[in-house]
């Protein structure tokens, strides 16, 4: 424990580095948001000027920084033109929206693929494994949204089995009093199951087009990985004593196959939390990534620093549990 | 793990069926409520912040009443606003002195604010006040009316209210009648002013202290609003309270999810679509499509008149004449909206003084040959051709038909597709020579286009033309009140706009308002959103 404490805290220069990294990026983008938001039918100079002064971009770039660094410091991530609302609070709103999905998206890919990906390595070049690999090959091919917009059409338009597709929970439900903002959660915390069958029935076809897409590279490191442990001297003798199949498989096998898929599920986590912004435009879902695009289109800095910041620490929270799982999976790695 | 993975997988398989198939049991009577959804989002609930969204006008319309309102007309058989007839909202009437310098409101003695209390004079006063005054939109908007300072308003009692103009100004009325001047309830919105901010504008962000017809429910930035109906309210056109009990504004930032949501009944409006997804839902005839041409509203394909080679006026007409306009309409528009060339102008002179009006313009390659030689640049040039991301399912086709068209005449053009901040700002900056763009007036009158389209070194003077006669003409039409004076200064100024061509005005899209078949009384307002007091239920 106070090893994984001290590698957070070795990580935390690389979250400085992003931060000021990402705002002089930002500053150094073409596009002036002063002058984008000050686009109503009369706005002119001094509309421009005043949304300049509260953006505070009428002060030099270094004096900008050391504001900015103060206020992130002091947990103040500024201000969003677009909602109006503190970014911390559009964040704290939007984070667990995101991170709803994207769980139940992994856990819907992990559950789907690991077994794929071993039943493919049970049999490698049979039906199964091409079948396999055909699946795969789809749900690389076939982008996010387009996905996305079949499954909308074929559940909700055509067939009218999902329920609209807008947002976390149908509009005219009442929302759970907030605890955790993960809905699933809320729901079940205030005993609302109904609640609770409305908010999922909304989940599940976003969470399904997410998944088809992580499918793939799990899958095929679960297959490969498995290969080689299948292939190793332990499985052999495992299975020269005579232990049940599902025991050398499950036992022997995947244990020491799992590492890399944990890995890979690491990043897979990470990069989708960030990519989904196609799922969240495509379901009105009200996540981070969708917000954090919407803000850059229009070049409003706030909620792009924060997002970016509130990446980078999630990338960095997921590597320290991915290496707390390696020691669980495997005893020999301790996190160094 | 493999064997339990894949009962787990059979069991959630299993459960997503299931809980598919339980499908849409709780099917609400929502007849009460309306259900408008919308790929923008309301961020403000005071239309005077800085950076407020047009949805956010169209709320604040609904949760806070004006001195006065717009009246409504039907326009080949659809009904749009009607500037030329100002009712009162606030104002039980009003009086405009003979010389024009002086207008008096007086106030509806029933008027309540959400709170229960009276509408006053004082409250008129602080709002106005603050239009003027505070860093807000309004100061802007009030400015084409001749109001620029808190003198103007005088509290005469509690009901009345008088405004004084320094000359007459016939946009001075209208403006009272536009977004920015809310009328506040001053006591609460004083309670939460600081020092800071005497104008409480941080506060009436997220609050609403008004008189309108609908109260906020629920506030979610980007996401949705739901307002509920002040039923105290009477100051509709016929009045009475607005008819729905319930209004949720939602967005939904995928057109094609809000063509499906609106087609399958769940979603009852929804006034941007892309133009495909409204052809074909008009065809299925299901749905009700309201279609009105924006006719306070014009798209362009612009010439910066500084930068060479568009400060040569043979350039600039070779450039007229080259454009596919018929195709373009087709490919961006699919033919929706009101075109704005191909005319015939008889004698070679404008048809009318209104502003916009269809140009004597259309494909000619050998003209357009012919002015590029007299331009001396009979081999052609090269240049760009820019749009905003925002626009980019009207533009891209577009782009890609002037770019083959202008080519025929040895003009290459590169498209540029740039992020709509990106582009606001190299507009303001004046550094795109060939572009795209639209501009809307919400009072619309030819003076106004011109003064505000067509003046001075500033971001909305697109083709940043700097002519002093059209200049003149546009000032001394905006004061005159000949209403056959102001025709001979619009047909001027129409025959400089075309001798000149700063600009080539392509058409007026239309707003496409879909809705289901039971909702009524749609309008098509000034500001090109939804006024939800407008509408009820068959």
């Amino acid at each position: 424990m106070v090893r994984a404490g001290r590698r957070f805290l070795s990580s935390l220069p690389a979250l400085f580095g992003v931060l000021v990294f990402t705002f002089l990026l930002m500053r150094v983008l073409p596009g002036d948001p002063a002058v984008f938001f000050a686009s109503g039918p009369n706005a002119g100079k001094e509309e421009i000027e005043v949304i300049r002064k509260q953006m505070g971009l009428n002060k030099p770039v270094p004096e900008q920084l050391m504001l900015y660094l103060y206020d992130v410091g002091s947990g103040n991530l500024g201000r969003s033109m677009m909602t109006g609302q503190l970014v911390t609070k559009d964040l704290r709103e939007r984070l667990p929206a995101s991170l709803e999905l994207t769980f139940t998206a992994l856990l819907i890919a992990l559950v789907s693929a690991v077994p794929l990906g071993v039943l493919a390595a049970l049999r490698p070049g049979s039906v199964i494994d091409h079948g396999v690999r055909f699946f795969c090959a789809l749900g690389v091919c076939v982008p996010t949204f387009v996905s996305g917009l079949l499954l909308i059409y074929v559940f909700y338009y055509l067939l009218g089995l999902a329920p609209d597709p807008t947002g976390r929970v149908d509009i005219f439900a009442s929302l759970p009093p907030r605890r955790t903002g993960f809905l699933l959660v809320d729901f079940l915390l205030a005993g609302d199951f109904d609640g609770w069958w409305a908010a999922f029935r909304q989940l599940v076809l976003p969470a399904l087009s997410m998944a088809l897409f992580v499918v793939a590279p799990l899958a095929r490191i679960t297959r490969a990985s498995m290969l080689v442990s299948l292939g190793s001297d332990f499985v052999r003798t495992a299975r020269s004593v005579g232990l049940p199949w599902w025991r050398v498989v499950v036992t022997y096998a995947l244990r020491n196959a799992i590492l890399p898929v944990i890995t890979i599920a690491g990043i897979v986590f990470s990069t989708m939390l960030g990519a989904n912004v196609l799922v969240e435009k495509v379901f009105s879902w009200p996540g981070v990534a969708s917000y954090a695009l919407d803000a850059l289109l229009s070049s409003d800095y706030a909620p792009v620093q924060g997002f970016v910041l509130l990446m980078a620490t999630v990338f960095v929270i997921v590597n320290l549990l991915v290496d707390i799982l390696y020691g669980i999976a495997d005893p020999r790695v301790t996190i160094g | 793990m493999s064997v339990t993975g894949s009962r787990r997988l059979l069991s959630v398989v299993a459960f997503i069926a299931v809980s598919l198939a339980a499908g849409s049991v709780q099917a609400q009577t929502r007849s009460e409520t309306l259900r408008y959804v919308t790929g923008a989002s309301v961020n403000t609930l005071d239309p005077n912040i800085p950076g407020s969204t047009r949805e956010a006008f169209a709320v604040s319309l609904s949760t806070y009443d004006r001195l006065v309102s717009f009246g409504r007309k039907q326009l080949n058989g659809k009904w749009v606003f009607d500037l030329g007839k100002i009712t009162g909202e606030l104002a039980e009437s009003y009086e405009v002195s003979p010389d024009g310098l002086k207008m008096t409101f007086r106030l509806r003695k029933d008027a309540k604010f959400q709170d229960g209390t009276p509408v006053t004079a004082e409250d008129v006063k602080w709002s106005l006040d603050r239009v003027v005054t505070a860093p807000v939109l309004g100061k802007a908007q009030l400015l084409t009316g001749s109001m620029t300072s808190a003198d103007q308003f005088k509290v005469i009692d509690p009901l009345t209210i008088e405004v004084t103009l320094p000359k007459p100004d016939k946009l001075a009325l209208p403006n009272l009648a536009t977004v920015y001047p809310i009328i506040i309830n001053s006591k609460v919105a004083k309670e939460h002013a600081t020092a800071d901010d005497p104008w409480a504008t941080a506060w009436l962000k997220e609050h609403t202290a008004g008189s309108g017809a609908y109260q906020i429910e629920s506030f979610k930035p980007g996401e949705q609003v739901i307002m509920t109906r002040n039923a105290a309210w009477n100051r509709g056109t016929v009045d009475k309270s607005a008819f729905f009990k319930r209004v949720i504004v939602q967005s939904v930032p995928e057109p094609a999810t809000r063509a499906n949501l609106v087609e399958r009944g769940d979603a009852d409006l929804v006034i941007d679509l892309q133009a495909s997804d409204v052809q074909s839902l008009e065809a299925k005839g299901k749905l009700k499509v309201i279609s009105t041409p924006q006719y306070n509203a014009v798209t362009f394909v612009s010439m910066n008149n500084q930068i060479p080679p568009f400060d040569n006026v043979n350039v600039r007409r070779a450039v007229a004449f080259a454009l596919p306009y018929d195709d373009m309409f087709k490919a961006a528009l699919f033919g929706r909206g009101s075109p704005l060339f191909g005319a015939t102008w008889a004698d070679g002179k404008p048809s009318s003084g209104a502003y916009p009006i269809p140009q004597p313009v259309k494909l000619d390659l050998e003209k357009a040959k012919e002015y590029l030689k007299a331009a001396g640049m009979p081999d052609g040039f090269s240049t760009t051709f820019s749009f905003n991301v925002g626009q980019a399912s009207t533009a891209e086709p577009m782009a890609a038909l002037v770019k083959e068209s202008l080519a025929k005449i040895g003009i290459k053009v590169d498209i540029q597709k740039l992020p709509d901040a990106q582009m606001s700002t190299q507009i303001n900056e004046k550094k795109l020579p060939f572009f795209t763009e639209g501009i809307v007036a919400w009072l619309p009158s030819t003076d106004y286009f011109y003064r505000n389209f067509y003046t001075g070194n500033q971001r909305w003077n697109y083709s940043s033309i700097n002519n002093p006669e059209l200049v003149e003409i546009a000032q001394k039409a905006r004061f005159e009140s000949d209403a056959a004076k102001y025709e001979e200064y619009g047909i001027k100024l129409n025959a400089i706009h075309f001798s000149e061509i700063p600009q080539i005005p392509l058409w007026q899209p239309s707003q496409d308002a879909v809705m289901a078949p039971s909702v009524d009384g749609y309008t098509y307002q000034f500001h090109r959103q939804v006024d939800y007091r407008d509408l009820n239920r068959k």
